[in-house]
């Protein structure tokens, strides 16, 4: 894939300079000869209605702007990254790393993921333009992952993290999403460990000490009080949990943290392991039935962030770049949230899951200076200067553990009612369960949502609410998923066979 | 039996109802625009406070609309916008017409095979020509250029076809005849004869042309790549934060996207209007 299989043609039309001036050149013309000639005059006014002479005013003056104004073209490495938040931490490193490093100059550029994705891969597969460097988020960089190994698009960086000491520091379950029968094929830059967010200035108005809970029972059991219909309708407006059955991240952050998930640690499919039957079932109590403790208030919309700020919901499963979010777009409720470890699912569990996304830097296997797009990648990853930037600004903490004792991990933060939240992100960061790098995650996650709503729809149809016969169901829905699933891989000899 | 100045009562309040319906979305990117980020969840329209009306009309502010002219490209994506919209909706409606009076007025070899192919070409989605396009512009070293957006939709089918009903319908075969008599050229019939007689329709494509390629958002996003490129369709988008969006950014920015093509349809509606329902009652 080294080799472009579709070179350009050596034909090349006009760039817009040329166009543009000879757009205005013929113009120019065409208002002269109006200007000159009566008949002309007559003959435009007789087909042009003052509308349209205004679109071709509006033509001719847009055009000599755009002459005039050129953009500069760009210089260096080209650095493609799909969020705003990362185009600015990354510009700023990216311009003192070309004063220092004039040789290997790196140019960001900031793509919106879909056209990221398609641009990746038509660079991958079709030897269209790609950037050296690209920051790919994890069901994006997995489409890459898709053929055989030789042939994925990105350099692989097994040998050069183990030889430059890198493997060591990295968090290992950070690595995973980037790494496909056995190689890795980026840097990450994430570890997205998820917390609990709860609203403390309700809770603790109740009298509720948190500290009490340590499983999800002891959570609902604790918290119910606070489950109370507030208008009198007979119909309560606040819940305990941010969960439906819809909501198919929150329920695959459960699943992860339970030790069930979409796939094992090879990246076979394990949709229908007892554990998520298990889960599944319980979340259903959750959402439905005489036992309800959670409501459906969506995570990305002003309508969610509203009935946030009224009290709609008392806990919400929170990733790490999730404050960041929250800060931006629910600014109202600064100093009435805290953070809390997840409660377990048993005594003794684990206390913490990891958000389905994650970014990596990869380097493309067709970047025309891959020395230097692998000193900037690996500058980045070891930076202190982006791993502040990006948590002040998103929440987001490092995967290189030498970086976790930077000072600005023990901030207090005002938003969280003072805690030190990246202390305590780095507290459970540790634990966060394994990311898979399949291709086909986003196909699982489809069926297992499809089984969820399955379940859900099952149970108020038959009104069985009681989790052995809701867990049979359950068991009975994923065997079916996880049969499709396997016929959907199966259909991909390079993954199907792998070991 | 109703009276009459009743019905009216009721129609216009029944009119009246549906446009302050209709208005609503607008209120609130109006609202939306001009609110900080803490009031813009926590209020539905505009903040409440002690002002006129119980609006806290000192919370309303015009730091989107700053932040948009001077810290993002939107100016320069706005130039681009409207020098592709225009550009496209002048080479287009000019194309188009010449394509329509072709396939009408002059008589060649496989002239109903090409019309045949124009029509069906009708029926192929957008979307499945856009792997195949960006290969060939590609292939002609027209990536991330300007000319690589507006050269492809310079003759849409739809517009060569809309332009051949409306020769059909709008210019008499015996004029066109009577002017090649008197020794007038293919050209100077297109231009003085064809083009002044369907005049509604070039007003009407204009501006079709110019809206659909102003609200374009797919062709650049996937054509262009330089910001600096960027029409703002594709700039907007990039006001979407992935870890966070800046919601009273978007809806300033939305609300300066719709202003230009709002004028211009009001300025444009009669034409608009009258080029899409010539020839739609038989006389």
């Amino acid at each position: 894939m080294s080799s472009p299989l579709l070179p350009p043609l050596s034909l090349t039309l006009p760039d817009l300079p040329a166009g543009a001036l000879a757009f205005i050149g013929l113009a120019a013309i065409a208002v002269l000869g109006v200007l000159a000639s009566p008949a002309a005059r007559a003959l435009l006014r007789r087909v042009l209605s003052p509308g349209a002479a205004i679109i071709l005013l509006i033509a001719v003056a847009a055009s000599v702007g755009v002459a005039l104004i050129q953009p500069k073209p760009p210089v260096g490495l080209p650095f493609w990254v799909f969020a705003d938040v990362h185009y600015r931490v990354y510009s700023s490193i990216a311009a003192d790393w070309t004063r220092r490093h004039p040789d290997h100059p790196v140019h960001v550029l900031q793509l919106t993921n879909p056209a990221l994705e398609r641009r990746m891969l038509s660079g991958f597969l079709a030897g269209t333009p790609v950037a050296d460097i690209i920051a790919a988020e994890r069901p994006v960089a997995a489409k890459a992952f898709v053929g055989p190994l030789e042939d994925v698009g990105f350099v692989d960086v097994t040998d050069r993290l183990r030889a430059e000491g890198l493997l060591e520091n990295i968090l290992p379950n950070s690595l995973t999403p980037w790494t496909t029968r056995g190689r890795i094929f980026g840097l990450p830059l994430d570890v997205h460990p998820v917390l609990l967010a709860y609203r403390s200035d309700l809770v603790e108005a109740a009298g509720i000490d948190v500290t009490q809970v340590e499983t999800w029972e002891d959570y609902f059991r604790l918290l119910r009080p606070l489950q109370q219909d507030l208008d009198g309708d007979g119909r309560p407006d606040r819940w305990l949990l941010n969960l439906w059955d819809t909501s198919g991240d929150l329920v695959l952050m459960l699943l992860d943290q339970a030790g069930g998930g979409l796939f094992d640690a090879r990246d076979h499919p394990q949709l229908n392991a007892p554990r998520n039957a298990e889960v599944l079932a319980q979340i259903v109590t959750w959402v439905a039935g005489p036992g309800r403790v959670c409501a459906d208030v969506d995570l990305f919309s002003a309508s969610g962030h509203r009935q946030r700020l009224d009290g709609v919901v008392i806990g919400t499963l929170m990733p790490d770049w999730m404050c960041g979010l929250w800060k931006q777009e629910i600014p109202g409720l600064a100093g009435k949230v805290k953070l809390m470890p997840l409660p377990a699912w048993e005594r003794g569990g684990r206390r913490t899951s990891v958000w389905r996304g994650g970014t990596m830097l990869g380097i493309s296997k067709r970047a025309g200076d891959p020395e230097g797009a692998w000193g900037f990648a690996r500058h980045l990853a070891m930076s202190t200067e982006l791993a502040a930037d990006l948590y002040r600004q998103t929440g987001i903490l490092p995967p290189n553990r030498a970086l976790w004792s930077l000072p600005v991990f023990d901030e207090p933060d005002p938003y969280f009612s003072g805690q030190p939240i990246g202390r305590i992100f780095l507290g459970v960061a540790d634990d966060v369960p394994v990311r898979s790098s399949s291709p086909f995650a986003m196909a699982a996650q489809s069926y297992l949502g499809n089984a969820l709503v399955n379940l859900r729809g099952w149970a108020d149809a038959t009104g069985t609410y009681d989790r052995p016969a809701l867990r049979t169901e359950a068991q009975r829905l994923l065997d079916a998923a996880q049969r499709q699933l396997e016929r959907e891989i199966g259909r991909n000899t390079f993954l199907a066979d792998a070991p | 039996m109703i009276p009459t100045h009743t019905l009216r009562a009721v129609i216009y309040g029944l009119l009246i109802f549906f446009s302050v319906l209709t208005l609503i979305p607008f209120a609130y990117l109006v609202a939306g625009a001009l609110k900080t980020k803490y009031d813009f969840a926590a209020t539905l329209f505009l903040p409440s406070g002690d002002g006129f009306l119980g609006i806290g009309w000192d919370r309303l502010t015009l730091r989107n609309f700053g932040a948009l002219l001077f810290d993002f490209p939107v100016p320069r994506a706005m130039l681009n916008s409207f020098f592709y919209s225009a550009v496209h909706a002048v080479g287009a409606t000019l194309l188009c017409a010449m394509g329509g009076y072709g396939l009408t007025k002059l008589h060649f070899p496989g002239r109903s095979l090409i019309t045949g192919v124009v029509l069906l070409s009708l029926i192929i989605p957008g979307p499945l020509l856009l792997a195949p396009s960006f290969q060939l512009l590609y292939q002609l070293g027209l990536l991330d250029r300007y000319a690589g957006l507006i050269l492809p939709g310079l003759t849409p089918a739809f517009g060569v076809f809309l332009f051949r009903q409306a020769m059909l319908r709008g210019v008499p075969d015996e004029l066109v005849e009577a002017a090649r008599i008197d020794g007038a050229g293919e050209i100077r019939i297109f231009l003085e004869l064809a083009l002044p007689l369907v005049r509604p329709m070039i007003g009407a494509f204009l501006l079709i042309s110019f809206l659909g390629a102003w609200n374009n958002f797919i062709g650049p996003q996937i054509i262009l790549q330089s910001p600096e490129l960027q029409p703002l369709s594709v700039a907007l988008n990039n006001l979407r934060g992935v870890y966070g969006t800046d919601y009273g950014l978007i809806m300033a920015g939305t609300l300066v996207s719709i202003a230009p093509v709002m004028c211009l349809f009001l300025l444009l509606q009669r034409e608009f209007i009258s080029g899409l329902t010539a020839g739609a009652v038989k006389g």
